[in-house]
């Protein structure tokens, strides 16, 4: 089998607009259920609303299409009923964040075995562009025309603190690290979140000075710093400038997880 | 063996659907429902099931879906505030077709109401209650013994109709005690299996279509979009939407008439009580009380679909008496469907209708 | 093995002229008939993958598929692999 195998080819095209990182993730995904080894007819696909949330629309195995901030609710109940059954959730952060914000943080507490890929656009993307919880400040968005006054939330933080096994963030210009990153949030019993910032060249992108898809992949690539040296950099007194994106891995722990196969 | 017991309404709800074979139960506490998730928590995990209490009703209802999927029998329980956040998830488990039962312990309302008290307000919530056109099957228990008997019948329609449905009890039925005749076997009903190869959400004549159960390599794709038979989003299509939608709600009003399920007492009076629920227990003691007066009953167990026909089953009709625990939800409905005499008698507050108070009305009409 | 863009799914971000290292994608000049302007291939044949992969079982590097959120890259094989057994030296 290879990733193509993993996709719904008569649905491809998909509805995302150009460059768009939500098929960069789906591919990061499926490379990493490639690797892992798993069935097709064991694994499940689960999503809420939104752009990202149209992923598993385009997966070949099952797969649940939720109502806006619900996927994990409903993984939930999958995963309890048949813990035979390997299940990833893709969310956006208006879906994970903000209508999914208690949902988000008792899979954390419950360490529930699902692994969430959460692709994080800073914006509610599939609605035209309103601001979102992890819109960051100053941000602008349909809503928030004078800049986003409201601080963003830390979704790696909060799902460290909330109790997830697995915890880490990349970009979708990080490839292979993402890949590496799900990969070991498959393998790894009790809830996995893996933070993904993506590009929305459409919605947020155009508003917040990146002109072209690539100026946004570039500010990723520049503004990104690995949690080890962030932390070698406060132990100095060094300070971390507040637009950096702190990228790797957060916690990896063995908390008791529910819903692991026996 | 079939035993016999004396027991809660709430208990008894939760037996039945054990009976039935549900293995998922996926609830959140609240007056006056929370002794089904209690007896279910102390229940299933002994029989193999799955006990969850989620963090709200929201997911509740979600994690109930999400279980079903995986081809198991799923349940939750609640009250009025809960009910109201469950709707859009049931809207979802309309447009997916996914079987599962939700209990409604009625209280009364709007808001917080009177959690400890009895009513039926929320009749034409779980009708209407999520948005879009649908339609859903309800019963009504009006006894501790079909608190049993009707959750059981309630997992079978789901099964049958791949529907949600619904138990509209009320807080007098679900917190009395009464004896209770278990059975040792209860009928059931499995969902239709799906046939590998065939479009996943086409329907043949029943217009339910087979259910392609997740982890057996079917790989389906289930969406609450407005979807095509292969299940894929297709949500611009105006024939598709109205075929679809169409087919949602005649599998189920298709079938009311066959599937209906009341008691009929007295067919040929002229003055004719129609109830469901605890209100039925007044009317009984009307007809008790006065054997004489030859008062009619039409006591509903199915109150959705509404199955307008067994009306026409009292051929000497002249006026319909409706009491229930709000102010005159079904009364409506029953309106629609005759040109007699429709007179509403609604109660708020908790309290029961007295027998004195409704044959009152008898009298009235003579 | 052929590098190969699908025009069909491509949607012109140029993302890939972004991420390979020998700059084989290079921005396209002309929409085509879907108003997309696919980017153009400069000397395929230079591509890691095209080179390497039969010796080493495996896909190397493929920066430019694992990005592409199209789906739209992909290496198709243009004769028998002849396999070779390859000596790595320390
Ligand atoms: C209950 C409910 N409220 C609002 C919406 C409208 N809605 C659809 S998608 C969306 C936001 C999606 O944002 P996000 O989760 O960040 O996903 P993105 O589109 O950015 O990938 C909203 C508000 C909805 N579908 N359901
Ligand atoms: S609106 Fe943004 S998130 Fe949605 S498909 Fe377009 S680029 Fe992607
Ligand atoms: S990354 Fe893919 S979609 Fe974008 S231009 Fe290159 S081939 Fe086309
Ligand atoms: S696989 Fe690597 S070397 Fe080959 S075209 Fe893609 S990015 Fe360039
Ligand atoms: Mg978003």
């Amino acid at each position: 089998m290879s990733e193509e195998d993993w996709l719904r080819q008569d649905r491809l095209p998909h509805i995302f607009c150009a460059g768009c990182g939500n098929g960069t993730v789906i591919n990061c995904t499926l490379s990493a259920v490639e690797q892992i080894g798993w069935k097709r007819q064991e694994t499940v696909f689960v999503s809420g609303i939104g752009c990202s949330s149209r992923a598993p629309g385009y997966i070949s195995t099952d797969s649940l299409h939720t109502t806006h901030g619900r996927a994990l609710a409903f993984a939930t109940g999958i995963k309890l009923a048949n813990p035979q059954l390997n299940i990833v959730v893709f969310t956006g952060d208006g879906d994970l964040a903000a209508i999914g914000g208690n949902h988000f943080i008792h899979a954390c507490r419950r360490n529930i075995d699902l692994t969430v890929v959460c692709l994080n656009n800073m914006i509610y993307g599939m609605t035209g562009g309103q601001g979102s919880p992890t819109t960051p400040m100053g941000g602008l968005s349909t809503t928030t025309p004078y800049g986003s006054g409201e601080p963003a939330f830390d979704l790696c933080g909060l799902a460290t603190a909330a109790g997830a096994n697995y915890v880490a963030r990349w970009t979708s210009y990080h490839v292979r690290e993402l890949t590496r990153a799900i990969l070991t949030g498959l393998e790894n019993p009790g809830f996995s979140f893996i933070e993904s910032l993506v590009q929305c060249p459409t919605n947020y992108g155009r508003r917040n000075r990146f002109k072209q898809v690539a100026d946004q992949i570039e500010y990723f690539k520049s503004h990104t710093i690995l949690v080890e040296k962030a932390a070698r950099m406060r132990e100095k007194g060094e300070m971390i400038p507040p637009e950096m994106i702190l990228a790797g891995e957060f916690v990896r722990r063995n908390r008791p997880a529910l819903g692991v196969r026996p | 063996m079939t035993r016999t017991e004396f027991m809660q309404g709430n208990t008894a709800c939760a037996e039945g659907a054990l009976a039935a074979g549900c293995r998922f139960f996926g609830g959140y506490p609240i007056t006056p429902s929370t002794e089904i998730a209690e007896h279910m928590a102390l229940r299933l995990p002994k029989m193999g099931g799955v006990f969850i209490q989620m963090e709200d009703e929201i997911a509740s209802i979600a994690a109930v879906i999400g279980a079903s999927w995986t081809g198991a029998m799923a349940m939750t329980a609640t009250s009025g505030p809960g009910f109201s956040l469950m709707m859009e998830n049931i809207g979802y488990a309309v447009m997916t077709e996914t079987p599962c039962v939700i209990v409604n312990v009625q209280r009364g309302g709007p808001s917080t109401g009177q959690p400890t008290l009895s009513a039926q307000g929320d009749m034409l919530q779980c009708r209407f209650g999520s948005h879009g056109d649908y339609s859903v099957i309800a019963l009504s228990p009006a006894s501790v013994q079909e608190m049993f008997d009707l959750t059981v019948e309630a997992f079978n329609l789901a099964e049958r109709f791949r529907s949600p449905v619904f138990l509209m009890a009320d807080e007098i039925i679900g917190h009395m005690r009464e004896r209770v005749i278990i059975p040792d076997h209860v009928p059931s009903n499995q969902r239709k299996p799906y046939e590998p190869g065939s479009l996943p959400f086409r329907a043949g004549e029943d217009l339910v279509p087979g259910f392609p159960a997740f982890g057996k390599g079917y790989g389906v794709h289930v969406t609450g979009l407005t979807h095509d038979e292969r299940g894929y989003p297709c949500a611009t299509s105006p024939k598709l939407h109205e075929d679809l939608v169409k087919r949602l709600v005649g599998k189920v009003e298709g079938a009311r008439g066959s599937i209906t399920s009341c008691d009929i007492l007295n067919p040929d009076a002229e003055v004719v009580f129609v109830s469901y629920g605890a209100p039925s227990r007044t009317v009984q003691q009307v007809l008790h009380d006065h054997p004489d007066d030859n008062i009619g009953h039409l006591r509903l167990k199915m109150v959705w679909p509404f199955a307008e026909m067994v009306l026409a089953r009292f051929t000497n009709a002249e006026a319909f008496i409706v009491p229930e625990q709000n102010l005159g939800q079904i009364a409506r409905e029953i309106e629609r469907h005759t040109d007699k005499d429709v007179v509403t008698v609604p109660k708020l507050g908790g309290d029961l209708h007295t027998p004195g108070e409704l044959y009152a009305i008898v009298e009235n009409l003579k | 093995m052929r590098l190969q863009i699908d025009e069909r799914r491509c949607k012109g971000c140029n993302l890939c002229t972004l991420v390979c290292p020998y700059r084989i994608f290079k921005p396209g000049k002309r929409a085509n008939r879907r108003g997309i302007v696919v980017p153009e291939l400069d000397r395929p044949e230079r591509c890691a993958n095209c080179r390497l992969r039969h010796l080493y079982g495996r896909t190397l590097c493929g920066n430019c598929q694992m990005i592409c959120p199209d789906q739209a890259i992909s290496w198709k094989e243009d004769e028998e692999p002849v396999p070779k057994k390859v000596a790595i030296e320390y």
